[in-house]
Parts: C-alpha cells; structure tokens; sequence
C-alpha cells in the first residue's frame, strides 16, 4: 500500500489554486523506517510527501494550533474521527479544513527497534478502515472488516478478579515517568491548564510516586471517556510502554453500552456527558 | 492488642438533600457508624470524579456520594448529569483494581434521616467484611 501519488497531486492541486496554505501529511523520518509528520508550505516540497503503513502519528493534533488558518490535512480512519470530536467541541471549523482521508488498513509498529510489519495491537481489532469523514479519498472504497470480536483485550482484563487488576495496574502506573507525552500526542487533551500541572490546589503532586501516577493516568483515560477515538497515539508514544488503550477502550465500551454512543462518528450527536435523558437506568440506587 | 479494622469512609453530600438528610438523622437521635468523614458540596453534580480517585490514592476504604434523588435536584438536572458520570467512573474503578463494593452513589432526600443511616450502617458492615486495601498505594501517604 503507497497512496504517495496520490496525496502528492491531491497536495498539489489545493496549495497550488490556494485553497489551503498548507498541507499537513507524512515525510520519510531520519531513520529511513518510519514517518513523520511534514507541513508542506511551498509546492516545491510537495514531493515529500508519503504515505504508507509507517504513518502512524495522528496529525489532527496540529489542526489545534491552525484554527482560523485554511489546512489541508491527511487523516486515517480514526484520525477522521478526531476531526469529528474537535468540530463536535467547536474546537476547529469544518470550512477551514481540507481532508484527505486515507483508505487505512491498519499502521503497523515502525521504528529501528521494530521493522517486522506487524500491526499495532488496535489496529488489528479496528472496524473502521474508510474514513468517516474527508473531502478527497485516497484508496479503493473495499468491505469494511468484519471483526466479531471488538474488545477481546477489554474482556481478558475484565475477566481477572480485582486483585489481580490491582497489581496489574499498579505494576503498570509505577513505571510511568510522567511524561506527559500520551496527553501531548492526543488531539482530544487541548485544555489550556492540565489539571496535572495546578497548584492551587495540588490535585497531582509533582514527585513521581505510583499514588500520584495512578491520579494521572487515572483521570487522564477518564477525561477521555466518550471522547478517545482509539488512534492508539497515547501508547505509542509512551516511552515506558504503560497500556493506555486498554483503559481508554474499556471506557470506550462501557460508553457504548450504557450511552450507545461512539466518539467521531459523526460531528452532531450531543457527547454524553453533556446531555442526559431523565427516565435512564444506570444502575445506581434503584 | 489488635485494634478492630474501621474503614475510612469519605462521603460527599449534597447541601441540599442527603446533608439536610443527615442533619435530620443526627437531630432525630438515629445512631449510625462513626466511619464517614462527611463533605459538604453544592450538587451531587459538583463531584468530579478527581476528587473520588483522590479519595481513593489517599487512603479512603471507601466512597460514598450521595445527593437529590432524580427529579429533585436544586438546580433542577445537576444529578442527571452527576448520575452518568459516576455509573461510568463506577465500572471504570471497578476495572483498575477497586472493588465495586468500595464505591457507592445513593440518593437520600431532606426527609429521610433514616435511610441515611441505613446506608451508612450498611456500606460501613460491608467494607469492614471486605477488610482493608489490598494497595502498596497510601503507606507512601503519611
């Protein structure tokens, strides 16, 4: 799979008639395996441009910061949903972007210390490989996978006893450095002031310590429940490989049960938290 | 001599119902386990979930979130939207280790003293059965 041409001519025809004045996509990265992110300003570095299995970052991060500017960007499927989220929580305006979507199926883990091929983990558990939005696509319009089972890694987890997730997780968040680069990476965490980082009151204290690891990444999945849109960026990046996904898709389950709502499909439906209906049975003191 | 387990419990009320609910209790003479540490809040809808996960890193045993029965909020739909947040952060908690038991949202109104010590009696029976955290989290804490 190399949809390069095609991005490339796609690139060149909005920059050229000045639709756009630039253009978010992926450049070959320094290490000559994977991607990485290239803003394209100039039609003379339009050949750049690529796209292929090693594009794994999600751009829509960068639309944040080009609100007002006209950009053309170049999303996956679940980056389109990112798109949706932040239209959804009038972070951007649709008429400002351009979207290339891609025909995904699936990035894999890229990287000197990996060049198997092999599929990041959700990836290989994605229904979605067309985008859910965009105004150009790339990629033949094929079968949407048939996956029967979404959250196998979910259900594993949910299977164990609580004392054993207990340990699980407090091995987990012990080895966090925070970092803070799941939150910098994820289009849905733009709030001005985190609040890791106030003072006044210390809601996380600053020494590295699992109780206060455990308040991070606690309350860094929960902010994102009914908003994660399971790119998997969080994870990737994460440098002490800590399994963020497995808390933001369980989330994403149980909003899917209780709210029947998905995150990104599409830029209208009210985000759960910000609506209810009176007459629903969620389980607590009935 | 070992000294009998107590939980800790924190609880957060609303002022409108479950606080003016457990005054009643206490004005009424009902006796009910000394384990809470009570918080007075505006709305049950007030109570963002940091403040729970919070609760739990410090070293509370349990946590109990208790305002207007739906329908009856002050501000007429604080709990509705109290009501889903906490479901989820319920099941959520419930995932990374903290037994379901440790977590409860009641609604208990103005009037029901009584029910208020119900309650309490009961989660306080409950999480003394289930006995102490099984954490490395809040020995850090001292």
């Amino acid at each position: 799979m190399d949809f390069s041409e095609e991005i490339r001519s796609k690139a060149k025809e909005l920059l050229e008639s000045g639709t756009v004045d630039c253009v978010i996509g992926y450049e070959r990265a320094t290490d000559g395996v994977g991607a990485r992110p290239l803003f394209v300003y100039q039609p003379n570095d339009i050949d750049r441009l690529i796209f292929d299995q090693t594009c794994t970052h999600n751009l829509t991060k960068y639309l944040l910061n080009r609100k007002d500017k006209a950009t053309a960007i170049v999303v996956k499927p679940c980056d389109s949903r990112a798109i949706n989220l932040l239209i959804n929580e009038s972070q951007i305006q649709r008429d400002k972007v351009s979207i290339i979507g891609v025909v995904c199926p699936g990035v894999v883990k890229a990287g000197l210390d990996n060049t198997s091929g092999e599929l990041q983990d959700t990836c290989r558990m994605c229904q979605q490989h067309t985008p859910v939005l965009y105004d150009f696509l790339v990629g033949e319009l094929g079968l949407e996978p048939d996956v029967p089972d979404t959250y196998p890694d979910v259900t594993g987890m949910e299977d164990k006893s609580a004392g054993e997730r207990r340990a699980f997780w407090e091995e987990q968040f012990s080895r966090c450095i925070r970092c803070y680069a799941c939150r910098q990476v994820c289009p849905g965490c733009y709030c001005l002031e985190c609040f890791v980082e106030r003072l006044d009151p210390t809601w996380v204290g600053i020494r590295i310590a699992p109780g206060e690891n455990e308040v991070w990444n606690t309350m860094r999945a929960f902010h994102l429940a009914g908003r994660c849109i399971d790119c998997n960026e969080c994870e990737r990046v994460c440098p002490v490989n800590i399994p963020l996904s497995l808390l933001n898709r369980k989330l994403g389950k149980e909003v899917e049960e209780l709210f029947k709502f998905q995150a990104g499909i599409d830029a209208e439906t009210p985000m759960p938290f910000s609506t209810f209906d009176k007459e629903e049975k969620l389980g607590i003191s009935e | 001599m070992a000294v009998e387990y107590q939980p800790k419990i924190v609880g957060f009320l609303c002022n409108w119902c479950s606080y003016a609910g457990a005054d009643l209790a206490g004005t009424s003479r009902i006796c009910y386990p000394s384990n809470i540490r009570i918080i007075r809040v505006p709305c049950s809808g007030r109570v963002d979930p940091l403040l729970i996960v919070k609760s739990f890193q410090q070293g509370a045993d349990g946590v109990l979130i208790a305002g207007c029965h739906p329908g009856d909020c002050h501000y007429s739909e604080g709990n509705y939207y109290a009501r889903r947040r906490l479901a989820l952060l319920h099941t959520f908690l419930e995932y990374i280790g903290i037994e379901e038991e440790r977590f409860q949202i009641q609604w208990v109104s103005a009037s029901e003293g009584k029910r208020w010590a119900n309650v309490v009696s009961s989660f306080t029976e409950g999480l003394s059965i289930l006995g102490p955290r099984e954490t490395t989290l809040h020995k850090e804490t001292v």
